[in-house]
């Protein structure tokens, strides 16, 4: 019903300019964040090496603003969950994800974070097998660990995913 | 009521002024970090990364503003704006050009020292206020260096007014006509200009913020648009010290060729640029070493260094 | 034979030894074996200490009728291990006399006993959940333990809520009692802990009262992974247990299954092993360097050791494919011959590291702010160093030349020219010289094995096909990785894998002896000593 009498407005109505400069607004914003992604300081294991590895003068991603490592959760907007979860690091991680403000974006970096990597085998009783199981993930890499360009480029699509038209 | 109008206007100028600035030091920021690591810094957002930080800036200001749990929320709310307003109230009075000052106070310079000498209670209000440990410490070792060094910053200074024999700011420019007091007082830069890194918490004195040791320090719990107030604040600081430098060291306004306030803008850029050089080579301080270096190495000197000046002068003048 | 016997008759003077063994060190890596009575252990161990041996390692093995706790002892100076082990046939709940007092680094193996296999240390401080979480019910190295790999959402959950409740209940008991101190955490997410270690730190203002290193947070039941899975399967592993320098710790595991079976790698191979080795070495000290500056709060370095290590980097990937954990060691060999191009790249690295290392050591050592913070900080003794049984550089950094390269030389490392830098600081800024010093060593290293490698096949004509069956025995097998002493302790039982696989990793032993070398410290130091002690999590963890 609703819909109905949208499409009825006239373009010269008020409301319809006002949700254009919204939109717009919307869009701009969207940009902005996209481009400037704070990852958190915030490495697990094998994966952190190769994360410290972007910020290295041979990938540098401060080329697309991703740069700025902040090492507190309040002021950083994606979280790179980089190796392996281990039950007993699980709760912190869920921790870090809660103290981060909104809106704020997850990369699960590597085998483990996605679902247990080589850690996984029937009896294991050390890891918790894939992040997304207790946080929500927007961009997953492959590898073992995945190579720094392969982040660079999860980075790019996490961008991507974010100015995506929304309907 | 003209006059009213003036300070109005000026002070909405200078908040403009300020915001475009700090977004653009922080971009020089990353640029001459880069350079000096062997990097590019930001490349692709804007022509030469150029909107980089207005990117940053927008994104914080669409960041949720959070309220840690058990906080002091009147402290929390307040503490940014308590350090980022003093800072308006220096530029009162820092001569951009040879009349291009807004109220040219004949204690001009005491004025700004006044107002810089504020930013900490800030600071610490936002260590307290956070009820997190880290931020605690952070605002602890923020008020004992900013009361350590705020002395050697304005005995460096005495040394000026006594050259100049004035407080006003315009005054000091105008005596070095000739000859920049650098050249007369390498020493008082010198400690000038290490208490005013200090002061603004730059590396190496960095500690109330230092990343590897205190998180993130006093802003540890602070997200959104209010981080990026102490943010703005901090690169207003060392913008600041950079322009009470120029005036008072290195000749302010005078220049050939070039109109006054050109040349000002130019040294107080230099001198940003210094203080960002030193940032990215060295290492960091230990609280208890910073301490221990404002009161028995800088203070002793720069009172010596002032007894040496009125020896100085006094000679001069039989 | 009898000289030998004469020589360590004081180790069992007067004690009650169920059995004793004279092995053949070539064969399985120990010298003596005695089986004692649970009753002698401590004066066993007081004799030890007396004479400066270490106590290197402390496994507990679940026989299907007795446990048994296995005690390594060792020494710097001239290499003489003995294997010590106590029996108990206490199924459920064995109980075994603590060594806590004696040899500070037991602490942790101890707890790490309780924790694996409930067996209970008597008269242990903490005797606490070391690696798992405090909740768990488990212990998951005993034989019966069958896994549980379906619960792991309901644990974490589990935890979160007892944590939950337990933070509200501890920091009301930590107000009452504590009135001008506080305690606060460092990690397991810090900028500096380098992954994911946490230290509760007792502070008075920022005087640093006592320190609790907190462990387990990067645990993946390597050494149970073992037990499942078969010799050839386990070698992924390895480059994922200590990543920075994976190379060493290839070496370890490899070495070990070599041994066992009593085979040679073909020569080429050997030195194809050493001078990657090597290469990793330098690697993984770059990579500390670059992040114990950073650390101090010194970013720029950071960039130009990653600048360099991407250099050796690149010469690794072209030989293994990898950038960082190689599994690239075969029993006998190696996976791959050295392409083509890769000589060029290394002649043009060695000359440029060379003088890259000047530069280093001219604006960091000229640097008076790096001095004063890194100058006695962080005061390790000898004697302590021996307590925790501390190993690799910073040990070296006591001024004792003990590597495992020279003490007990494997491979073709007695052929190679180099040496053991020593500097007798015992602080931070020795550490780090020490570092800095093997990073020019096992330059020379690399460059030798590389100009002397000669020709022929990259696997040994034993080589196994397929995953081989390791003789039933105990075998010990070391290396010198670039943190320090690199074990492995396999119990053998002649099947297709391990029955016990006990890691003995040199950051272990390195991290429990922090508390000590923290006390009366600042904050800021906290980092610094922690920095220089160069740690990789998961090795700790494992």
């Amino acid at each position: 019903m609703e819909i109905r009498e949208i499409q009825k407005v006239t373009p010269d109505d008020i409301q319809v300019s006002e949700g254009v400069a919204l939109f717009k607004l919307d869009q701009l914003l969207d940009k902005a964040r996209s481009n400037s992604l704070w990852p958190l300081t915030f490495g697990l294991t094998c994966c952190a090496i190769e994360m410290m590895a972007v910020g290295s003068p041979r990938y540098d991603i401060d080329r697309f603003g991703f740069g700025v490592f902040r090492a507190t959760p309040r002021q950083a907007d994606v979280m790179i969950v980089s190796g392996t979860i281990s039950r007993k690091m699980a709760p912190r991680i869920k921790t870090l994800y809660d103290q981060m403000p909104s809106p704020k974006w997850v990369i699960a970096m590597g085998g483990c974070a996605i679902a247990g990597g080589p850690f996984k085998y029937p009896g294991q009783y050390a890891i918790l097998e894939g992040i997304d199981k207790i946080i929500p993930v927007d961009v997953y890499i492959p590898g073992c660990p995945p190579r720094p360009e392969a982040l660079v480029s999860a980075l790019l699509k996490l961008q991507e995913k974010i100015t995506a038209k929304k309907d | 009521m003209n006059e009213l109008f003036r300070i109005i206007l000026s002070l909405v100028i200078v908040i403009g002024f300020v915001l475009i600035n700090s977004l653009v030091l922080v971009w020089l920021e990353r640029k001459v970090s880069a350079r000096i690591q062997l990097r590019r810094g930001p490349l692709y957002v804007g022509w030469f990364g150029l909107l980089q930080t207005f990117a940053d800036a927008l994104k914080m200001l669409g960041k949720e503003l959070i309220f840690p749990k058990n906080c002091d929320k009147v402290l929390y709310f307040l503490a940014p704006i308590l350090s980022f307003a003093p800072v308006l109230g220096a530029f009162l009075v820092i001569p951009f050009g040879q009349h291009l000052v807004i109220q040219d106070l004949n204690i001009g310079l005491l004025l700004v020292f006044a107002f810089s000498g504020l930013s900490f209670i800030g600071i610490f209000m936002a260590g307290w206020a956070s009820n997190n440990k880290y931020s605690l410490l952070g605002g602890m070792r923020s008020v004992a260096q900013n009361i350590s060094y705020e002395i050697p910053l304005l005995l460096s200074s005495l040394n000026i007014v006594m050259m100049a024999k004035s407080f006003r700011l315009s005054d000091i420019v105008r005596a070095q006509a000739h000859v920049p007091f650098i050249l007369l007082q390498p020493l008082a830069f010198i400690i000038f200009i290490t208490s005013a890194l200090a002061e603004s918490n730059r590396t190496p004195f960095d500690i109330p913020e230092a990343e590897s040791e205190l998180v993130a320090g006093f802003h540890t719990e602070y997200s959104g648009l209010r981080f990026g107030i102490f943010f703005i604040s901090e690169y207003t600081y060392v913008f600041i010290s950079s322009c009470v430098a120029t005036a008072l060291f290195l000749g302010g306004s005078h220049g050939p060729f070039l109109s006054g306030w050109a040349w000002f803008l130019m040294k107080a850029y230099f001198v940003v640029f210094v203080v960002m050089w030193v940032r990215w080579t060295l290492p960091r301080l230990r609280s208890d070493q910073l301490i221990t270096f404002a009161w028995k190495v800088l203070i002793p000197l720069s009172l010596f260094n002032i007894i040496c000046t009125a020896l100085a002068l006094q000679l001069l003048k039989q | 034979m009898t000289q030998t016997q004469n020589d360590t008759h004081w180790i069992t003077e007067g004690l009650t030894v169920e059995s004793a063994l004279e092995h053949v060190y070539a064969k399985n890596g120990f010298h003596q074996e005695f089986v004692i009575s649970k009753d002698s252990l401590r004066e066993l161990a007081q004799r030890f200490r007396s004479r400066e041996y270490f106590l290197e390692c402390l496994s507990v093995v679940d026989y299907p009728d007795h446990f048994e706790c296995c005690y390594q002892f060792n020494r710097w100076d001239k290499i003489h291990r003995v294997l010590v082990k106590v029996r108990n046939p206490d199924k459920t709940h064995p109980h075994f006399p603590t060594l806590s007092d004696i040899y500070e680094g037991a602490n942790w193996y101890e707890r790490e006993g309780y924790d694996f296999f409930g067996v209970i240390f008597d008269n242990h401080p903490h005797l606490t959940r070391l690696l798992l979480p405090e909740t768990a019910k488990i212990h998951p190295m005993r034989k019966d333990f069958k896994g549980d790999s379906g619960t792991d959402v309901e644990d974490v959950l589990a935890l979160i809520e007892y944590e939950d409740h337990q933070y509200e209940k501890v920091s009301q008991e930590l107000k009452n009692k504590y009135q001008k101190d506080y305690f606060i955490n460092m990690g397991p997410q810090h900028p500096s802990t380098h992954g994911v270690l946490r230290l509760l730190l007792h502070l008075d203002g920022e005087r640093v009262l006592e320190t609790y290193p907190v462990i387990g947070y990067s645990h993946r039941d390597h050494e149970r992974m073992a037990e499942y899975k078969n010799y050839l399967q386990f070698t992924p592993n390895m480059g994922r247990m200590d990543y920075v320098g994976a190379m060493s710790f290839n070496f370890g595991y490899i070495g070990l299954i070599e041994k066992a079976l009593g085979m040679a790698p073909s020569p080429r191979a050997e030195y194809i092993r050493v001078f990657s080795t090597e290469l990793n070495r330098i690697a993984s000290h770059l990579l500390w360097l670059g992040t114990y500056l950073l650390d101090l709060g010194a970013m720029t370095p950071f960039f130009y050791c990653f600048d360099d290590r991407e250099n050796i980097l690149d010469m690794l990937e072209m030989l293994t494919g990898e950038r960082l954990t190689y599994n690239f060691f075969r029993f006998g060999g190696v996976a791959y011959d050295v392409p083509e191009g890769l000589g060029d790249q290394l002649k043009a690295f060695i000359p440029k590291m060379r003088g890259r290392l000047k530069d280093y050591k001219i604006l960091i050592e000229k640097n008076i702010i790096f001095m004063k913070r890194t100058k006695e900080i962080g005061v390790l003794t000898k004697d302590q160093a021996l307590s925790y049984g501390v190993t690799g550089p910073m040990l070296r950094a006591c001024g004792i030349a003990y590597d495992i390269r020279k003490a007990e030389p494997y491979s073709i490392y007695p052929e190679m020219n180099f040496e053991i830098p020593t500097f007798p600081g015992c602080d931070t800024f020795a550490r780090y010289q020490v570092r800095l010093a093997e990073i020019e060593q096992s330059l020379r290293i690399a460059e030798q094995a590389f100009a002397k490698m000669p020709e022929g096949p990259i696997k040994g004509e034993k080589a196994p096909k397929v995953s081989p069956k390791v003789p039933a025995g105990e075998f010990y097998f070391a290396v010198e990785s670039a943190r320090g002493h690199y074990g492995e302790y396999l119990v053998a039982n002649g099947s297709a894998n391990p029955y016990r696989l006990k890691q003995r990793t040199p950051s272990y032993a390195n991290l429990s002896s922090l508390s000590s070398m923290l006390s009366g410290h600042l904050v800021a130091d906290v980092v610094a000593v922690l920095g220089s002690t160069d740690v990789v999590m998961p090795e700790i963890d494992r």
